[in-house]
């Protein structure tokens, strides 16, 4: 494979992030991808931090930010990079048509598909819960068969918000789907057509008038764009927010699809489906990564590393009994000596989990370190949720460590 | 015991591949690979009866290349369909699309009656009864066959060699690629050797169910590679479903004594060229070209995990203006598109594809495929080209 | 205050087997259980109906009961039961004396063990060990525990038996030297009750000691623990036992597409703690490799654990598992029955022998049927072909085993309404008609007992996506008590992950990081609320 500046390992938020910033300083970048990454796990919104340790709301993350222990991922970015690298996201979602808003300033809760509200900052515009919040009613579009999405169970959570509305109707679509069971990004295509659309508005205009807020399953085009969404606010005259939930999720998959072609147009080269098991390292030094494929290996040299293989779920990390490893570089995981203390009594414990928060330490430049603080490559920078110190779904942090570790990365590589 | 039988395990029910699958988005008819692929075949292990819902997949193998977790979904489905098969007849129609090279060795001496017969609008209508796509023509036999083009070419003599896999399409309906490719060799001091007894490289058998016709097509082929793969001449493919078959399918399907020492040496023919060119092997006085062409990357491309080096390389042949279409799969999946009862399917799933390019005024599409450029001029009319076409230009 | 004759304490296979027999004697009998049927051993087990064959050597007596039991349940309860047949392993370095034994033991039990050639054996079963050097196939099956309980109460039921779940026995009511009642609290709301009886049966399993204490009297059981693992795939095809002196880990079952390897054995204090350890898990997995080679590269689905009841002088696997029916008349108290020890596969005699003690005592005359009808009937022939089209493949044969009578209206729903055919769970191919009729059901409380019902949940994912969508489901047809939905949700994914926490490694540890992106990092279920 020829030479490159970065190889990014790793197509999830922080690879994607991480290869869209270090092309945009003009480097020859190669993305490594062994399928698409957890983005489209998440629901697309950018968390970036909505609870501190004992479990409080965060109310202003950037501010709390600087409370955080010193081996958080956020902490190790630093202020200035954490605030350039939401600039930085905003702008490229501008460009790529599909502009986000919010600030990592303010906590923003948005409503999920289990009646919850979730604290995140950054939104695409369909998501933007402002209009529920100054709304007297509201009006939960289901859709008939959709087997993720429950308006009645929706509503009952929602009830419960004290700033919310406190009357809330039904209007069930039918998108008189036969076959096979209905998801998300069924509707979602179907809106995406022409037909689709008339015959969605046209049914949720028995039950809707103008000047409603319509909450709808994250189902409003699979396209990044606001094609769907406008055409909806026209023909209705009403303001709608997509509630996030189950995968797939469609607002994940937008924004990756989004930032796909992002980094295509900067010229980023992308090899899909390989996996990267080993390094070629010299003194001190990473030379080059190497696929492995049913066929052979092959090798992908270049000057700068970028790890963005993710935690357990992706692959970034593995367990075995009482261990567990980095398996590209073999760079050193702490766990604790006994299984017993790897995981709390319950899973969803009000506190971090221990093995949520394994993985890579690093140094202030995002290098791997090992048992004393030292960089083990210089020219290896790992990102996103390989880190360790940070449990990214009990403080609702994921996305936005992403964001900022993997811009972090794109900027300092050489 | 083979890597899938528990790989299959790895599955977290993501829906990554269901997201990205092309005839789970055509048709509302099939359930889609999670559910085909890893979900049923926790249930295909017990002795119970099996069952065919993965009929409709097309072993396109984009769930392949979208699974985060390394599950060779495709695989279970294309064995879940073998399986089926054990205990059910086939339908004529998929065993002469899957058995290409008995049907070329046939219908060859007798070109153009052959194509006639085929093409004319009463056989077209028996094809049809038989199952076969009224809309979808099938690509017409050449009288010349690539390995008898071959066979009269005066070649230089090198010391340096490479096998070329012809495959059959190239050898039935599109030698000019085969030869082109010769060409390209030679301007870059490579002779080619097509050795005897090579066929079909078995991916058609495996998609339409016949997995005993395709272990015998890859024991073939690996007999008839081994001098040269134990020589270390590299083998290389321009159709990209061959030397995915031979690189991976082959391996993860049978247990064929030499298949692994074959699958190293084997290369597409843009990934070697490729390499190659960063190897500082290749000519660099090139042919200034002129033209605006659009690219469309074989799904069987982009499973091989080696990117897209065909676009790369023409990327930086001089003049060239190229662009990446980057609009899926084409539909006809090799054989798939033209069943009767899938042409819908192939069409829905090339539509995002056949849009882009009638939009894109370019003045040929090119593709590393072959079933894919005759999917795209069928539908479209445009005229396309295999990359190693362009670089003989640039090249000779 | 309500009035039976019978009451039943433990809604276990002997529990329920009793209100089976009893209730087909014309004996109004009710059953009170604690928690969901088949909530402990008859439910925590490896779900192994024995052929007998691993009594053979050490306990013919119960190797004798098993196989004739077996060939019983075989045929009154088909729909529990899956007939794999099994077989018995000898390995390299194992006893041969013990084969020998083995085999003799099994001819004196009337157990038919028949050789099978290696070659033969490896074509059946391609992962087992390479280094077997005698298979043995036995009429071993396996047998659905959960599903066994319920067929007994839906069999007792068309004979007026009833139950009650949730319901805990907290006392026994006398009067003299007479029993004439008991005492219960509804487990879920805490209301106390009383149920006036003649006669009360204890059938609580590991805590018949307990409940006997109540009325003075020592009936000695000692739970003996039992750490079992399932595996995500079926990688055999029939039960596979280790052809030596029973020991740990020697035990595999099939159970559709799950394959669950058992059991270990350590006599506990309490039989309250049903949380497995890593050591006794590592134990397992470390002698079972011996038997799957590949073992270690399976995915696990979960670990539990289980405690059975012992009643005899010995401890552990040196206790018989044989059984005891206890007249407390001769403690001085009329009306209480005990049925202590006991294994699942004998269940129906010890219920037949119990049903027997407590019949003389009221004088009922009528003669033991269950051996002779079927639990349930089979779905008529073109009910079935009906309804083919309305299941994904493999869930028609699936549901109508699990169903029962529930099938045909169930049957019926999806034909009317196609949106009820999505698959709540997609794991174990589970349609929402079926989760609405169990939900229907009046002993549904959470979805563990739809899960008990159903094996919603019990898949590769664990709970991952059917929580969600059966809650919002049974929320938007009222059919939950719970306010919002939320706590049933959350209930669901802790009682899946105490049988993954033992296990969080390999591809558990990410579907435990899946399920937390999903229901902590997407859904917010963990965090408090704003404001």
């Amino acid at each position: 494979m020829s030479a490159c500046d970065v190889v990014v390992i790793g197509g999830g938020l922080s690879g994607l992030v991480a290869a869209a910033a270090a092309a945009e300083r003009d480097k020859k970048v190669v993305l490594i991808a062994k399928g698409v990454g957890a983005i489209a796990v998440g629901s697309g919104s950018i968390d970036v931090l909505g609870y501190e340790a004992g479990g409080k709301p965060v109310a202003r993350p950037l501010a709390e930010m600087g409370k955080l222990p010193s081996n958080h991922p956020y902490a190790r970015a630093g202020k200035q990079a954490t605030a350039k690298a939401f600039e930085f996201f905003l702008d490229l979602c501008e460009k790529g048509g599909f502009p986000y808003s919010g600030s990592a300033d303010v906590a923003r809760w948005v409503p999920t598909a289990i009646g919850t509200l979730k604290p995140t900052c950054f939104l695409p515009r369909s998501m933007d819960p402002a209009p529920l919040e100054a709304a007297k009613a509201a009006v939960v579009v289901g859709f008939r068969g959709l087997k993720d999405y429950y308006p009645e169970l929706i509503i009952r959570g929602l009830m419960q918000v004290p700033a919310y509305p406190k009357r809330f109707r039904t209007v069930i679509v039918d998108p008189e789907m036969a076959g096979r069971d209905v998801n998300a990004l069924d509707i979602a295509r179907w809106l995406d057509t022409e037909s689709g659309r008339h015959a969605c508005i046209e049914q949720m205009l028995t039950g809707i008038a103008p000047g409603n807020v319509v909450l709808v399953p994250p189902v409003l085009g699979t396209v990044p764009n606001y094609g769907v969404l406008e055409e909806f606010e026209k023909a209705t005259t009403c303001k709608f927010i997509e509630i996030t939930g189950m995968p797939p999720a469609i607002t994940g998959l937008r924004l990756y699809d989004l930032l796909v072609s992002e980094i295509k147009k900067r010229g980023v080269r992308i090899v899909e489906h390989a996996t990267v098991t080993r390094a070629v390292v010299d003194n001190g030094r990473c030379t080059a990564v190497v696929t492995h494929g049913v066929d052979r290996e092959r090798t992908h040299p270049a000057r700068s590393f970028i790890l963005a293989t993710g935690g357990f779920y992706s692959g970034g990390l593995e367990a075995g009994f009482g261990s567990a490893r980095e398996p590209v570089f073999g760079l050193p995981v702490k766990v604790p000596e006994s299984q017993s203390d790897w995981s709390n009594a319950f899973l969803l414990s009000g506190g971090a989990q221990p093995f949520a928060r394994f993985g890579l330490d690093v140094d202030a430049r995002l290098r791997p370190t090992d048992g004393s603080g030292k960089a083990v490559f210089e020219n290896v920078y790992a990102v996103g949720r390989t880190l360790s110190g940070f449990d990214d779904a009990f403080e609702k942090s994921g996305n936005g460590v992403a964001v900022v570790t993997g811009y972090r990365a794109g900027t300092l590589v050489a | 015991m083979k890597g899938y039988l528990y790989d299959s395990d790895r599955c977290m029910a993501c829906t990554s591949c269901t997201v990205v699958c092309p005839v789970a988005a055509a048709t509302r008819e099939f359930l889609g690979p999670k559910m085909v692929g890893p979900a049923l075949s926790r249930f295909r292990r017990p002795a119970l009866a099996p069952d065919l819902a993965a009929d409709l997949c097309s072993n396109c193998k984009n769930c392949d290349i979208s699974c985060p977790s390394g599950v060779p979904i495709s695989t279970l489905n294309m064995l879940s369909k073998a399986e089926y098969y054990r205990h059910h007849r086939h339908r004529l129609r998929d065993w002469v699309l899957s058995h290409g090279q008995l049907m070329g060795n046939l219908a060859t001496p007798f070109v153009p009656l052959s194509n006639l017969a085929i093409a004319n609008p009463i056989s077209r209508t028996m094809l049809g009864a038989f199952g076969f796509a009224g809309r979808m023509p099938l690509p017409a036999y050449v009288r010349k066959t690539f390995r008898k083009q071959f066979r009269a070419l005066r070649q230089q003599s090198f010391p340096q060699k490479v096998v070329f896999f012809p495959g059959c399409y190239i050898d039935f309906y599109d030698p000019g690629v085969g030869l082109d490719f010769v060409a390209v060799m030679q301007a870059n001091e490579y002779e080619v050797v097509v050795p005897r007894g090579l066929g079909c490289c078995g991916t058609p058998m495996v998609a339409n169910g016949f997995p005993g016709a395709a272990e015998r097509a890859v024991r073939r082929n690996v007999r008839a590679l081994q001098e040269w793969t134990d020589a270390g001449v590299p083998v290389v493919a321009c159709c990209t479903s061959c030397s995915l078959t031979l690189k991976q399918e082959q391996q993860e399907l049978f247990d064929v004594p030499g298949a692994a020492e074959l699958a190293a040496r084997v290369y597409d023919a843009t990934e070697f060229l490729l390499e190659l060119r960063d190897r500082g092997k290749l000519k660099t006085d090139l042919k200034q070209l002129s033209g605006r062409y659009l690219y469309h990357a074989p799904c069987h491309l982009r499973d091989q995990g080696i990117g897209r080096p065909g676009f790369e390389m023409l990327g930086s042949l001089p003049g060239l203006e190229i662009s990446d279409a980057d609009a899926g799969c084409c539909g006809l999946s090799g054989s798939y598109g033209f069943k009767g009862d899938r042409y819908e399917v192939a069409q829905a799933v090339g539509d995002a594809l056949f849009k882009k390019v009638r939009a894109s005024g370019a003045d040929a599409v090119i593709s590393e495929c072959g079933t894919c450029r005759h999917q795209i001029t069928v539908a479209t009319g445009a005229k396309t080209l295999h990359p190693i076409s362009v670089m003989r230009r640039a090249f000779e | 205050m309500d009035s039976v004759t019978v009451v039943v304490i433990g809604g276990g296979a002997t529990g329920t087997g009793i209100l089976r027999d009893l209730s087909m004697r014309g004996v109004k009998t009710l059953l009170i259980e604690r928690g969901d049927l088949a909530s402990d051993a008859s439910g925590r087990f490896h779900g192994l109906l024995h052929s007998g064959a691993r009594y053979a050597v050490t306990d013919p007596r119960s190797a004798k009961e098993c196989i004739e039991e077996n060939a019983i349940l075989r045929r009154i309860g088909k729909h529990c039961v899956e007939k794999t047949e099994g077989f018995f392993v000898r390995l390299e370095g194992d006893g041969e004396d013990y084969e020998g034994q083995w085999v003799a033991g099994c001819a004196a039990a009337r157990i038919h063990a028949k050789r099978v050639d290696l070659k033969e054996a490896r074509r059946l079963e391609p992962h087992l060990s390479r280094r077997a050097v005698s298979v043995f196939r036995v009429p071993d099956s396996a047998i659905d525990g959960f599903r066994l309980c319920w067929q007994n109460v839906a069999s007792a039921r068309r004979y007026g038996g009833e139950v009650r779940t949730y319901t805990e026995a907290t006392g026994i009511e006398r009067a003299g030297d007479r029993v004439v009642g008991v005492t219960v609290c509804d487990t879920l709301t805490g209301a106390v009750d009383s149920i006036g009886c003649d006669h009360v049966v204890n059938a609580a399993g590991s805590w018949v000691g307990r409940v006997a204490s109540w009325a003075g009297i020592e009936v000695d059981v000692k739970p003996d623990r039992g750490v079992l693992i399932a595996f995500n795939h079926r990688f055999t095809n029939r039960v596979i036992n280790r052809l030596r002196p029973p020991a740990n880990g020697d035990i595999f079952v099939p159970h559709g597409p799950i394959t669950v390897l058992g059991t270990t054995s350590s006599p506990v204090a309490s039989a309250d703690d049903n949380v497995p350890h890593v050591e006794e898990v590592l134990e397992l997995l470390h002698n079972g490799t011996e038997l799957f080679e590949d073992l270690p590269k399976y995915r696990i689905l979960r670990a539990y654990a289980g405690a059975r009841p012992l009643y005899s002088p010995g401890e552990g696997r040196a206790a018989s598992r044989d059984f005891t029916i206890l007249d407390h008349s001769t403690d001085g108290l009329r009306g209480l029955t005990s049925a202590a020890g006991g294994k699942l596969t004998s269940y129906r005699l010890m219920a037949e022998k119990t049903a027997d003690v407590v019949c003389r005592e009221l004088g009922v005359k009528a003669a033991c049927r269950t051996a002779a009808e079927p639990m349930v009937e089979d779905p008529p022939r073109r009910l079935v072909t009906r309804a083919r089209p309305f299941f994904p493949p493999y869930g028609l044969d699936l549901a109508a085993s699990r169903l029962g009578a529930a099938f045909g209206p169930v049957v019926q729903g999806l034909q009317m309404h196609p949106e009820e055919r999505r698959l709540i769970c997609e794991c174990e191919m589970v349609t929402l008609a079926e989760v609405e009729s169990a939900a229907r059901e009046p002993t549904t409380f959470n979805l563990g007992d739809i899960r008990r019902r159903t094996r919603m949940g019990m898949g590769t994912c664990q709970g991952a996506f059917c929580s969600l969508r059966a809650v919002g489901a049974l929320v938007s047809h009222d059919l939950v008590a719970d306010k919002d939905g939320k706590a049933l949700i959350r209930d669901f994914l802790e009682t899946r992950w105490k049988g993954i926490r033992p296990v969080l490694w390999g591809d558990q540890i990410r579907e435990a990081e899946f399920q937390r992106e999903v229901y902590a990092a997407t859904l917010n279920l963990d965090g408090t609320a704003q404001r």
